[in-house]
């Protein structure tokens, strides 16, 4: 029984190994915690290459090895929000895959790629910020006393995601036309097959 | 320029903690944590904090080490202890008061109580990822996902890609390093202000690392399958862990414990 192809499990595992590092490449440190990284870029760039399943797992054994080399935990539900489905979130950016490999065939350099890229780390990074806000949400509910705005509170404490996704995108804008003509077409047309 | 090698926190000692199966201590862990939600008054609380100081105290881990996980914490456990305490025009009994602002004798014990369950769960998982290297947790959690293979999981793909990342980490950062370095020296900057302008500093950086990633990639999946790796399943490993009878032991009175004060304090 073999699910995933080797070729894709050893991409899956070196992109998070990369994201690990890009995460200690800290861009900007909030004041209040929480870091801007260029964490969520190779998560993105496999999505896109490989699709969402090959995404979605990156994100979801980066956040394992995430919280097994620094885990902060407060609260059971947040470990699974923070860590499992915030980065699984931000794999979906694959849905994207098949339209932006076309597109970025013809021309990876086209205002309709880098549309596709920006659509694609928007949603990727709405998701992971809803999945951030929401364990969030769970955490100053639990420990602020009834009556504050437990959900406004998150959604401060967790900008740091959309102020990291302009980083994202703008390394992802000038990294993925550069790297589509070395890596990113020899993958299209296998359907997640083996070369 | 140096980025820090992020290769967890693991302090490789010889205690009784360390030779715990880490099985056992993520049982453990499930064990308090479970604990810390259900106890209601401070005795709970001070019951189990006496354990895990005993534990840390046999895990022979220098102090310094276990308290830095509480760093990360800092803003919310004095947004907790304030949110609680702090009180606008108050009506019930104030300790301190400072014009329309008191702090509240029942919400600072509230405070205290919710700050005091926090600081366990942050020192208790810290003790974790300091007594068991990440290789024996991705072991531990392996065995623990066995089951799952019966509903299609991929159990051992999981293992062999967090053991693969893991492997990966210090080699993709010293990559990271030499790239950066070569940057630099010619005439690359990596401290502009604004994390826009920092990312895309990054970029020649970025380009040749995901390039020799996937270079990397190609020669290690042709590597594997030339050794006949046809996944994960039914994979053995050259150092097994098990569970001893300590281990079973210690699992079983401590939960025992953790039962007992879960259901009376």
């Amino acid at each position: 029984m073999q699910s995933i192809p080797t070729r894709i499990l050893v991409e899956i595992s070196l992109c998070v190994a990369l994201a690990v590092v890009l995460n200690a490449l800290t861009l900007l440190r909030m004041p209040y915690g929480g870091t801007v990284s260029l964490v969520m870029l190779p998560i993105i760039v496999i999505a896109l290459r490989r699709g969402v399943f090959a995404g979605v797992t990156t994100g979801v054994i980066y956040g394992l090895i995430e919280l097994m080399i620094d885990p902060v935990i407060v609260h059971p539900l947040q470990v699974v929000l923070d860590y499992v489905i915030a980065f699984g979130a931000v794999g979906v950016a694959g849905i994207f895959r098949t339209v932006y490999l076309r597109t970025a065939e013809a021309n990876s350099r086209s205002i309709r790629g880098l549309a596709l890229l920006f659509l694609a780390v928007a949603l990727s990074s709405a998701l992971r910020y809803c999945a951030h806000v929401v364990s969030g949400y769970i955490f100053f509910a639990q420990y602020a006393p009834a009556g504050q705005p437990a959900i406004l509170y998150s959604a401060l404490y967790n900008l740091f995601v959309p102020v990291s996704a302009i980083g994202v995108f703008a390394a992802a804008a000038l990294t993925l036309p550069a790297l589509h003509s070395v890596s990113l077409s020899r993958a299209r047309g296998l359907n997640g097959g083996q070369d | 320029m140096r980025p820090p090698v992020p290769f967890g926190q693991y302090v490789p000692i010889d205690s009784p903690i360390h030779a715990l199966d880490p099985r056992t201590k993520m049982g453990l862990m499930a064990a308090v944590g479970i604990t810390l939600f259900t106890v209601e008054g401070f005795m709970g609380l001070g019951v189990v904090a006496s354990m895990l100081l005993v534990v840390i105290a046999l895990s022979r881990v220098p102090w310094h080490l276990v308290t830095r996980g509480l760093k990360a914490v800092t803003l919310l456990l004095s947004f907790t202890l304030l949110a609680h305490a702090l009180r606008w025009e108050p009506a019930t009994v104030s300790l301190v008061r400072l014009g329309p602002l008191a702090i509240d004798q029942g919400g600072l014990l509230q405070g205290l109580f919710f700050s005091a369950r926090i600081v366990i769960l942050v020192l208790g998982s810290t003790l974790l990822t300091l007594t068991s290297s990440p290789v024996e947790i991705t072991d531990g959690l392996t065995r623990i996902m066995r089951p799952l293979e019966r509903l299609k999981v991929p159990v051992g793909d999981i293992a062999m890609m967090l053991t693969i990342a893991l492997r990966f980490i210090p080699t993709m950062a010293e990559e990271a390093e030499k790239i950066m370095v070569a940057q630099i020296a010619r005439g690359a900057r990596f401290d502009q202000r604004w994390p826009v302008s920092r990312a895309r500093a990054y970029i020649p950086v970025l380009i040749p690392l995901f390039v020799n990633l996937f270079k990397r990639a190609e020669a290690l999946a042709i590597a594997m399958e030339a050794r006949c790796y046809t996944g994960g399943y039914g994979r053995t490993r050259l150092h097994q862990s098990t569970m001893t009878k300590t281990d079973i032991s210690v699992l079983l009175a401590a939960c025992l414990v953790l039962a007992v004060i879960a259901v009376t304090l």
